[in-house]
């Protein structure tokens, strides 16, 4: 069977692992639980008619407590960069970690989910942003780990993204 | 039982599992097969003794480049994998890390799990992360309250000012004595209100709402040296903790005069934030050096740090942001540097930071001297009891001055002239470069003042003819641009072509006089580059872009009538012909970009945006400025394509400017339109606008 591997990538908090684990079991828990070093997942979905598996790739949040090493990354086949809505800063940070993945990995398929869109009273990102993040290439989706917004569907998009690469 | 196979045992039940690398992917397993392996990996290849681990576990797969790179290496000490989790047959979590050693030839390789310590790490991990939210969230609710706050201090102190220009006003009237005595204390306390609710904001905002409006009230003149070794000598126990050495630069000659405009306390307060900033990022053991240096005409402070340097993904100008901060989190709300910014650039300052080709970072900012301003400046009467602004204002002009105005916007020329004639002095008009350098050759005038982008000739153009004209000569006109531009490119274009001052649009009252008149009085005296100031205060003849950033803030809080109002010193006649003649140009502007955008015509969008710009800005219209300032620069850069949403914001933020003006049209109407106060050389249509 295929496999493919995905890393999440992101500021801590901002619901990397929550939405691991909404598309791998469908649950979602309220409280925080930081993680430490990498979570690894897998999840067999059906791409183009064929079966494969998606080995995720959930890394902590890089913060002054932990820095994530490059090494985790090798290999991967895509990767998902969350930033949290609510909090303009982990876009920032994300982007800027995104920096540093393509000068060491190139291009390669990837989209930026700004997360816990549920949340819209504590949104902090402007639409003119998101507009300008568009025009800058980049496939932009609005995702809850919390109500499974878009979740399902950019696991799904990232795979097919990561087979026709 | 063997010696080896005790071993073995424990590190089983330690949870350790064991292998030894063989090559190409293929491992010995040492002792027994953990059942914790097995409820993640599934049983032990049945009948083998070697298995391929990096099959089992895409984390060890990954891991082995480097363990291979390590045992390759024949290094000592271990290559370690770091934590990660994976889930057992149960779907419970299992915490694990990997580590490779090379012990007498043989390639180890250890997997550890790690349930027994994890939840301790996990703890603290969480304990951690869960005071950074928290910490985070308190910064945005202090910057929410910091906006709040100072929008409340704003529209507060906007009817303040309002009166103040009425005493103003009503001062030159001719009063009776004991009316006169009224007034001038109405006068003195609603100065004294003011300089109480900035002292509220100052308090209650710390460092920056109080920085964006409050006066200057210094007239001292500190040693900058001075002030770096008073922060050194403050810091160096912080330092010293740090395990950072902190010194004052040895080179730096203490008898020189470093004398600087401003304040010492302020100017402590810079080096302690420049101090605090560099403390954050230096390595232990390394050395923070504080100095000055003589820099033609200006003194450059400066603090170099050994650090890792400025960070690549920030540019220069967001560290100086408000509420920017370093990527690691580790400074505070981010108002440091911006106020050390806004303080620096007020007193005609610039500042900045770079990383340093040794290594490290400077964090620098570089003021006039102070015998700069004590050359432009008047008496000493000046720094007596009222804020020097405020006097200076009061204070007639010591020599009526001949002023050319070059505007092709009629409004601006108007508002200008006014403000000029109130103050005593003559002003003409004229509508661009080509008239004015006409108009100098048939006449002399002690002041040009000049817009920079005009039809036919520009404020550039028109500098550059004039100054070639004055080639060979004594003779040395002054020239003060004023522009909308924004950019220190911008600035150093001006002063390139040849001018001698430059003015920010809108135009502020205050400092349209102070400009002047330092100019004037100090005609040849007056360096092309400096920075003057009048009375004792330490404005710029040069505005900086963050004091033109800070008035864009303050006006974007603003009504129309009250923005109007202030520009205007409460002139009602003026203000009334200002909105009239807005009112009557703008409707025809707007259709006249309209035309060029369904026509695609970038070049005349950008020319009737242009001149549009200028006329909103009288008002503080910030939001329709901007519009107008973005179709300018999309015709300037031939990219049409965003024109029609942009012009339709404008047209939306014209529609509320015209509501916000009608109690002034209204009034208009009754009293009649006010008669022109400024001559107009050319142009007549302006002229019958004006009746």
């Amino acid at each position: 069977m295929i496999q493919k591997k995905v890393c999440m990538l992101g500021s801590f908090s901002v619901g990397k692992t929550s939405l691991v684990r909404r598309f791998v079991d469908s649950i979602f828990d309220d409280k925080y639980h930081t993680t430490i070093g990498v979570k690894v997942d897998k999840k067999i979905v059906k791409t183009n008619g064929e079966d494969v598996t998606l080995v995720l790739w959930d890394i902590h949040g890089e913060d002054v407590y932990q820095k994530m090493r490059m090494s985790y990354l090798r290999g991967m086949s895509g990767y998902l960069l969350v930033a949290d809505g609510t909090r303009r800063q982990t876009l920032e940070d994300a982007l800027s970690l995104n920096e540093r993945v393509v000068q060491e990995f190139g291009k390669i398929p990837s989209f930026l989910l700004l997360n816990k869109c549920d949340l819209r009273d504590q949104w902090e990102i402007e639409p003119s942003q998101e507009s300008k993040l568009i025009g800058a290439g980049w496939n932009v989706f609005q995702t809850s780990a919390k109500t499974g917004d878009a979740v399902e569907k950019v696991f799904l998009q990232l795979a097919q993204a990561a087979l026709d690469k | 039982m063997p010696a080896g196979s005790i071993f073995e045992s424990f590190f089983a039940t330690q949870g350790f599992a064991l292998f030894e690398f063989l090559g190409d992917g293929e491992f010995r397993l040492i002792g027994t097969w953990p059942n914790w392996c097995q409820s993640m990996w599934g049983d032990f290849p049945a009948n083998q003794q070697n298995i391929r681990i990096g099959d089992v576990s895409p984390f060890l797969e990954n891991f082995l480049f480097d363990a291979e790179q390590f045992w390759n290496s024949k290094g000592s000490g271990s290559a370690n994998s770091g934590n990660w989790t994976e889930r057992d047959s149960g779907g419970r979590e299992i915490p694990l890390e990997a580590s490779a050693y090379l012990l007498d030839g043989t390639r180890l390789l250890i997997v550890r799990n790690l349930s027994e310590t994890f939840d301790q790490q996990q703890e603290l991990f969480q304990t951690a992360r869960d005071s950074l939210l928290v910490y985070e969230k308190l910064l945005r609710e202090i910057q929410k309250k910091e906006i709040l706050l100072h929008c409340i201090v704003h529209d507060l102190t906007q009817p303040l000012s309002a009166m103040n220009s009425v005493f103003h006003l009503l001062e030159r009237e001719h009063l009776p004595a004991q009316l006169k005595k009224y007034v001038k204390t109405g006068e003195r306390e609603s100065q004294r209100q003011e300089l109480m609710i900035r002292g509220i904001l100052e308090a209650f905002s710390s460092d920056l709402a109080a920085q964006n409006s409050a006066q200057e009230k210094t007239g001292e003149s500190p040693d900058l040296a001075d002030c770096a070794q008073r922060a050194v000598r403050e810091f160096s126990t912080a330092f010293r903790d740090h395990d950072v050495r902190l010194r004052f630069d040895p080179r730096v000659k203490k008898s020189a005069d470093w004398r600087v405009p401003g304040d010492a306390a302020r100017l402590d307060r810079i080096f302690g934030n420049l101090l605090e900033n560099a403390m954050r990022y230096s390595p232990k053991g390394t050395t923070v050096t504080v100095g000055v240096e003589d820099e033609r005409g200006f003194v450059l402070a400066f603090v170099d740090d050994e650090g890792p340097g400025l960070p690549k993904d920030q540019a220069e100008s967001q560290l100086f942001a408000l509420f920017s901060k370093g990527k690691s989190h580790s400074g505070k709300a981010g108002l440091g540097l911006y106020f050390c910014k806004i303080t620096v650039e007020r007193w005609g300052g610039t500042i900045g930071a770079q990383t340093r080709a040794q290594g490290g970072s400077r964090f620098w900012f570089r003021l006039p001297r102070a015998e700069k301003i004590v050359a432009a400046s008047h008496s000493a009467h000046m720094k007596k009891t009222a804020p020097p602004e405020t006097h200076h204002e009061k204070q007639k002009p010591a020599k009526r001055l001949r002023i050319l105005v070059a505007d092709d916007a009629d409004i601006n020329r108007e508002l200008v002239a006014e403000l000029l004639q109130k103050r005593g002095h003559i002003a003409i008009g004229v509508a661009d470069g080509r008239e004015a350098v006409a108009e100098l050759e048939k006449h002399d005038f002690d002041v040009l003042l000049i817009d920079e982008e005009m039809p036919n000739m520009t404020g550039l153009q028109a500098t550059q003819a004039i100054r070639q004209r004055e080639a060979g000569t004594t003779r040395h006109q002054i020239i003060i641009g004023f522009s909308g531009h924004a950019t220190e490119e911008d600035e150093r274009k001006f002063r390139d072509a040849g001018m001698d001052a430059i003015l920010s649009k809108p135009v502020n009252m205050q400092r349209l006089y102070q400009v002047l008149e330092s100019a004037s009085a100090g005609a040849n005296l007056l360096p092309r580059t400096s920075h003057v100031a009048a009375g004792g205060a330490t404005s710029g003849a040069t505005e900086t872009i963050s004091q033109r950033a800070a008035l864009g803030e303050s006006l974007a809080a603003s009504n129309a009538i009250a923005h109007l109002n202030r520009s205007t010193g409460g002139n009602l006649k003026l203000m009334n012909s200002l909105a009239s003649i807005l009112l009557a140009d703008a409707p025809k502007a707007l259709a006249r970009m309209g035309r060029a955008i369904a026509q695609n015509d970038a070049a005349e969008l950008a020319a009737a945006a242009h001149l549009l710009k200028g006329s909103l800005a009288i008002f503080g219209a910030s939001k329709a400025v901007e519009s107008a300032r973005s179709l300018e620069a999309m015709g300037r850069a031939v990219n049409l394509r965003e024109a029609p949403l942009e012009f339709r914001a404008l047209e939306t933020e014209f529609a509320q400017l015209r509501t916000e003006l009608a109690p002034l049209t209204k009034k208009n109407k009754l009293n009649k339109m006010p008669k022109a106060k400024i001559r107009r050389k050319t142009k007549p249509a302006a002229k019958r606008r004006k009746r």
